[in-house]
């Protein structure tokens, strides 16, 4: 890494790409996130971040309405403890409406997935 | 977005689970922390790091505002679903919604057109510069002043800033194109600054002669608006006056005894000032700042004694009112009584609603708790309840809102001439926003009945059906009573509409003496005019009475001074033939009429002995006067009237009149009235009349009896009356049709009120009635399917069920008698021809509620029996 400046690229040295992500795809990922356990918001950005390969890198801009809209909906249950600085952080973790939400969300996923590909198959 | 968010902030804090700011604020300050740690540890320099991680951020105030915002929306979103989830609720019990929507409808829309009226007429203070500190200063029995008395008053009296006097003047405006009588004042310099309202052009009288001020109605109609009119000289009864101010829309004096005057002119006391016998000023006066009405009233009183003392006789007791109580007195009673009736009928609509959401709200024992069950929390439950009761509310309250403003409008093109101000009373912000509370109020409070009944605490015992147990129990009792307190309440609305009904029938069969149907009248007045001229009266009215007579349409035509009723009434007192001088006090007084020929034939009043006057009484023949009974049975009892003589003059140098006919007693002022004495003289023998100066004199009614609508013939006889002179004003075109109307208005409006309250109250509570059988029948199908398998009857079962309903409405109907019996001295004033305890009122109400409550008890009973009793001996749980 250089010394001083700021390296645009992202982790990993893959060009980034900024993709647009729809409202439930963000939804899907966070919660597949937080399948093996609590994290907290930068956290969850991050495992998105290493799931997706660097595909994704979800900005605090649409990752904090997602995350309190989820906790509204019930899908996600928060707790405060302390981060890896011994400082006051909020966790997130998947509950039993949110894992339902998963499932379902998965399974959307596949639908949509399959019915573009026939689509785009076709002459 | 920001109310959004405040509300939703509120709300939110309800539930529960809105995160403090603070909260949102660590989380994202330890988020953009860790994200530095991050950087610092891929090797950036601590600023550099902090200040990248912050760029990637892209701003905490706007994370945090889209987080915001999200919750509130969600908020939103929660509550638009329970208001979904409520009227779904409501919409699959058509039948119950309906019915309590259409209580609080009626309800809340009594009350709100009813407090319209009430706050328009007697709470909205008069339009005037701090009207509470104006009064009116006259003697006892509402008597005007004299102008010497009025001087000494203002100048001695020192609890007023400032004292003025009016008197009526009815001028005739000439010299323009459509002459008229105008309806005005004479008022000193004092009066209009001391009601401090601006005028809207030039300014207001000096103490200069000559001058006016228009009101604003008046300068529309006459002058177009045109503000040229500042200047403008006019004549008044041939006199030149000038136009200096114009007033602004809206302002009204004199609000009570002279209403709708339309000109102010200065008036001059010149040659009145030591006079003290003419009372002809009315006196206002604003009370000095700090100055109570006690101490005004006390000055006064000294002031007029030690007047008494330096002059007697001329001063009787004087009373210092406020102006306010003057205008609305009258009607205060009435419309307080009206208050309290609506009262009432609000309390009905919302015991109604009560008692219709007990009885859902019991029938959803079992939903309440097996939804705890399945999870939801508490608050859910409450704000899902709250939210359906106050939907109910909100369209209980959009159509009682909807009644009211068409109520007011009806109101007031119904002509409510009995009350002062009406023309002003609107659904203004008051109204609505008491009409909304009344609404939230029942809203909450009902809707939260449901909520008192979960404390039963086991789960499997509610879901367990809880129907075979008795029907009694605590809120079954609650109920009964509310539905006793809803018949109680609408007995007392019953009596009262009944005895007011009555009341106006006992009017409307009074007999004014004459037949006011098809007679046109209209005022025709020669000051100022050629007509006018010593000689030309006895030759010009005859004429023209004849000219309309001709008319095609007219059946006869005469005139008098004062039509009855609507015309003013001037007192005279005279002398009888053969009678001592009486005493002060005692003089032998009459109403004071003066008639041309024709004029008895054509109001129909019959002549019940002698003759009518005739073209014959005129200057040349022997004076004479026609009295009517009331006279005659004063004066001469027992004796024929016809022969005997008065006279006006004293005794000694008399000139004596022969009565020489006597007629049936008139209406006079008012309607219902007891009757009292008059006197008709012919205008040809009343020196005042044919030649008089002053312009009281120099005017007459004509009435006209028409064979077909007497208003169409209206333009046919004014034409008449112009073709002798273009410049004759006329006025107060009416029928006598329309005066009568006028004058029974009041009571009326009274009673249509009343009836229509009572007839609500009836509904609401019959409903009520049909409510509460309905479902203690249905929780009782059980039972009385036991019944009939063990041979009852189906007359026996009816029964039961009647007589249940017919108990609890008798004991209401009882606690309304007491009631009404309380409330007698309250309705007494309101009353014509019968007493507050009438007995007919008082048997038939009760009768009639108990009626109702039976047909209303009896409808569930026979759908009960309806049923097979097989079902409803397995029925566990009722509807």
């Amino acid at each position: 890494m250089p010394r001083d400046g700021f390296n645009r690229e992202g982790r990993g040295g893959m060009a980034r790409q900024t993709t647009n992500l729809l409202q439930g795809t963000l939804d899907l990922l966070i919660l597949k996130a937080l399948t093996s356990g609590e994290l907290h918001g930068l956290g969850v950005a991050r495992r998105v971040g290493d799931l997706t390969s660097g595909t994704f890198e979800v900005k605090p801009g649409s990752l904090f309405p997602a995350l309190h809209r989820m906790e509204e909906a019930g899908w996600l249950v928060p707790k405060w403890g302390q981060s890896e600085n011994n400082r006051r952080a909020k966790y997130y973790s998947l509950s039993a409406a949110g894992r339902r939400q998963l499932r379902h969300e998965v399974d959307e996923w596949s639908r949509v997935s399959v019915a573009i590909e026939t689509a785009l198959k076709s002459t | 977005m920001s109310w959004i968010r405040r509300v939703g902030h509120r709300l939110g804090q309800y539930i529960g689970r809105v995160p403090v700011e603070h909260e949102l604020d660590d989380e994202l300050r330890e988020y953009v922390r860790l994200l530095t740690e991050e950087k610092l540890a891929s090797g950036m320099r601590p600023a550099a790091a902090r200040r990248s991680a912050l760029l990637e951020v892209g701003g905490v105030e706007q994370v945090k505002e889209s987080v915001r915002s999200v919750r509130a929306g969600h908020v939103i979103e929660t509550v638009a679903r329970d208001v979904r989830y409520g009227a779904r609720a409501l919409a699959r019990t058509p039948g119950f919604t309906l019915a309590a929507i259409v209580a609080l409808g009626l309800g809340v829309g009594a009350s709100a057109t009813v407090f319209s009226v009430v706050d328009g007429v007697l709470l909205r203070p008069l339009a005037y510069a701090e009207p509470e500190r104006l009064v009116v200063v006259l003697h006892d029995r509402a008597n005007p002043a004299a102008p010497a008395n009025y001087l000494d008053w203002q100048a001695q009296a020192n609890s007023f800033e400032a004292m003025g006097a009016a008197e009526y003047w009815t001028p005739n405006l000439t010299g323009v194109d459509r002459p008229e009588r105008v309806k005005a004042l004479h008022v000193t310099a004092e009066l209009l600054p001391l009601l401090g309202v601006e005028p809207l052009l030039g300014r207001v009288l000096s103490a200069e002669d000559g001058e006016v001020v228009l009101s604003y109605q008046l300068w529309q109609r006459r002058w177009a608006g045109d503000p040229g009119v500042l200047g403008r000289e006019i004549l008044l009864d041939g006199k030149a006056h000038t136009v200096v101010g114009v007033m602004p829309a809206g302002f009204d004096f004199a609000p009570f005894w002279a209403t709708g005057r339309e000109l102010w002119a200065s008036m001059s006391m010149a040659g009145r000032e030591s006079n003290r016998g003419m009372q002809s000023l009315r006196v206002f006066g604003r009370l000095a700042p700090g100055v109570a009405l006690g101490q005004a009233r006390a000055e006064m009183a000294a002031i007029t004694e030690g007047l008494e003392r330096a002059y007697p006789a001329t001063n009787r007791e004087v009373v210092v009112t406020p102006l306010s109580e003057v205008v609305v007195g009258g009607v205060r009673r009435a419309l307080l009584v009206l208050m309290g009736a609506v009262g009432l009928l609000l309390l009905i609509a919302c015991a109604n609603v009560a008692h219709m959401m007990l009885a859902r709200a019991t029938a959803r024992r079992r939903e309440v708790h097996v939804r705890s069950a399945l999870g939801a929390g508490r608050w859910r439950i409450v704000m899902q309840f709250l939210t359906e009761s106050l939907v109910l509310s909100a369209g209980g309250c959009a159509l009682g809102l909807v009644l009211a403003a068409l109520a007011t409008r009806a109101l007031k093109l119904m002509g409510t001439a009995g009350l002062p101000r009406i023309a002003e009373v609107g659904l203004d912000a008051r109204v609505l926003l008491f009409a909304i509370a009344a609404s939230v109020v029942t809203g909450v409070v009902f809707g939260l009945a449901p909520l008192f009944q979960r404390a039963d605490g086991s789960i499997a015992s509610a879901l367990r059906d809880q129907s075979r147990s008795t029907a009694g129990g605590r809120l079954s009792r609650a109920r009964s009573v509310l539905v006793a307190t809803e018949f109680a309440l609408a007995l007392v609305l019953l009596v009262g509409a009944g005895l007011l009904i009555r009341s106006f029938v006992a009017l409307q069969a009074y007999d004014p003496g004459f037949r006011a149907g098809n007679v046109l009248s209209m005022v025709v007045s020669v000051q100022g005019s050629a007509e006018a001229m010593p000689g030309r009266r006895a030759v010009f009215y005859p004429e023209l009475l004849n000219r309309i007579r001709r008319l095609p349409g007219v059946e006869s035509a005469g005139a008098i001074n004062h039509l009855p009723l609507v015309g003013g009434t001037w007192g005279l007192s005279f002398f009888i033939e053969g009678l001592a001088r009486p005493q002060p006090g005692e003089k032998p007084s009459a109403v004071y009429r003066v008639v041309m020929p024709g004029y008895f034939e054509t109001m129909q009043l019959p002549v019940l002995r002698g003759r009518a006057l005739s073209g014959e009484d005129d200057g040349n023949a022997p004076g004479v006067v026609v009295i009517n009974e009331s006279l005659a049975s004063r004066w001469w009892p027992g004796e024929d009237a016809i022969g005997k003589r008065i006279s006006f003059a004293d005794l000694d140098s008399a000139q004596w009149l022969t009565v020489v006919g006597v007629t049936r007693n008139a209406a006079i002022e008012g309607w219902g009235l007891p009757p009292e004495p008059e006197l008709y003289l012919p205008m040809l023998q009343v020196q005042d009349y044919m030649d008089g100066p002053s312009s009281r004199h120099a005017y007459l009614t004509l009435v006209v009896r028409t064979s077909h609508d007497p208003a169409s013939l209206a333009p046919a006889v004014r034409d008449a009356v112009w073709s002798f002179d273009r410049d004759l004003p006329i006025s107060d075109v009416t029928t006598m049709g329309r005066a009568v109307s006028d004058v029974t208005a009041q009571p009326r409006f009274n009673v249509v009120l009343l009836a229509v309250f009572a007839a609500i109250a009836l509904a609401l509570a019959a409903v009520g009635i049909y409510g509460v059988m309905s479902y203690v029948v249905s929780r009782r199908t059980h039972e009385i399917g036991i019944r009939v398998a063990l041979g009852a009857k189906p007359s026996q079962i009816v029964r039961l069920v009647v007589g249940q309903g017919v108990l609890t409405a008798v004991a209401g109907a009882l606690a309304g008698l007491a009631g009404s019996l309380l409330l007698r001295r309250v309705m007494a004033s309101l009353l014509y021809g019968i007493g507050p305890a009438d007995a007919l009122t008082f048997t038939v109400a009760p009768v009639v509620l108990t009626a109702v409550a039976a047909l209303a008890s009896w409808l569930p009973a026979r759908r009960a029996l309806a049923m097979n009793p097989v079902a409803a001996l397995s029925d566990e749980q009722s509807a």
